[in-house]
């Protein structure tokens, strides 16, 4: 498919957007480089370069008599996994791929993806069952299960309020397993029926970065190695931010009793 | 044997509940839930014949890896879709749980037997899952 100068640029454009959206809701590297790759030469690219790592998307496209054109764009990831957006993306450069569609509407497809956000209901509902249901499968009593659903609402309304405040991954994790930590142990201390061991245990799973690291193993082994040694440090970090923040409240709650 | 079953069922829900919070779309929910009782039945079984627990963690995540691209080819979407899901029941938060709660009780002999656990089972998670994508990299490059 010819396309004009202008719509060359607002490809670009676009392009860049999708794999921004791609990195942001959690995809592979790999599956972001061949997204844009496929969705360049679907357009009439002669030869398109994409490099991405995870803090980074780059992207030259040159098309038959045409100069070169070269963009960048910083990616500012805050590790949501959303892969509702993954899938719908993937199926909008699949259509492409066999069917270009003019540059406008894929803009109009890709704004009405970042305008929707997952419904926070689902996430919470997701917690809950989640929470509960691994407090029960490392060996805990339903009454445990019914307090890591508890715990697993409070874990959901501090990530959504410090998303909001945009605090980093980091110091999110540490307080957030603090304070979950610090609430287990009161509520164990009240009712003696309830294990804190299987209740704070169900809960790590839904803050665990399980996801960060399998992508990380997976990018190395596929010859991403930039990207997952960068996502392997991160989950590191985050995995000891999170221990850090339970033990603090573990130690606490010792001296307490 | 009764056990078994609640862990079982325990992980169907779990990763059910796991796939909502990533998430997935609707038809993706039971494919992904049935991923979380494979791998850990899967682990069970072979934990029962082999006798350690390194090689079943390695074999059920592979297993899982593998059952997740052949839902992603007849679904049409990413195989990390239920990738996440299916080796969830694997992640060793209680292990992890048990070296932080030694440790700070200055049980030092216990917290590095449960934080070895806790690595191990990464470790072998992440090589079943390696494993898979370096065999399916042979295939397409040839």
């Amino acid at each position: 498919m010819d396309i004009t100068r202008e719509d060359q640029i607002r490809l670009m454009n676009c392009m860049l957007d999708m794999g921004e959206l791609l990195l942001d809701a959690g995809a592979e590297i790999g599956r972001v480089e061949d997204t844009l790759s496929r969705m360049g030469a679907t357009y009439g690219a002669g030869r398109v370069d994409v490099f991405v790592i995870t803090s980074l998307i780059s992207v030259t496209m040159e098309f038959p008599d045409a100069e070169a054109m070269t963009e960048t764009r910083r990616v500012r990831s805050s590790a949501q996994t959303d892969f509702y957006r993954v899938d719908k993306l993937n199926t909008i450069s699949r259509r492409c791929c066999a069917e270009p569609m003019p540059v406008a509407e894929l803009r109009a497809q890709l704004d009405a993806i970042a305008a929707g956000h997952k419904p926070f209901g689902v996430i919470l509902a997701g917690s809950v069952i989640g929470g509960g249901s691994y407090a029960v499968f490392f060996g805990g009593t339903l009454c445990d299960a019914l307090a890591a659903a508890f715990f697993a609402v409070v874990i959901c309304q501090l990530q959504l309020y410090l998303g909001r405040t945009r605090v980093n991954t980091v110091a999110s994790n540490l307080v957030i397993s603090l304070l979950t930590g610090l609430g287990v142990g009161l509520c164990t201390a009240v009712f003696p029926a309830l294990h804190m061991d299987k209740i704070i245990i169900g809960d790590i799973m839904l803050l665990i970065p399980g996801l960060a690291m399998t992508n990380a193993i997976r990018n190395m082994l596929v010859g991403d190695t930039i990207s997952g040694v960068v996502r392997l440090a991160e989950s590191l970090i985050w995995a000891a931010a999170l221990a850090g923040g339970f033990m603090v409240a573990l130690t606490i709650v010792n001296a307490l009793h | 044997m009764k056990d078994t079953i609640v862990q079982l069922l325990a992980a169907c829900i779990g990763s059910f509940g796991f796939a909502l919070v990533f998430g997935l779309h609707r038809r993706y929910l039971l494919p992904a839930a049935l991923g979380g009782v494979l791998s850990w039945g899967t682990f069970l079984a072979a934990k029962a014949w082999i006798g350690t627990e390194f090689l079943p963690c390695l074999i059920a995540s592979a297993l899982a890896v593998l059952y997740s691209e052949a839902m992603a080819r007849l679904l049409k979407t990413p195989a990390t879709l239920f990738v996440t899901p299916s080796v969830l029941p694997l992640v060793p938060g209680g292990s992890l749980y048990y070296a932080m709660s030694s440790a700070v009780r200055g049980e030092m002999l216990a917290a590095r037997a449960y934080g070895t656990t806790t690595l191990l089972y990464a470790l072998a998670i992440a090589a079943g899952i390696s494993f898979v994508v370096a065999c399916r990299e042979l295939r397409t490059k040839k």
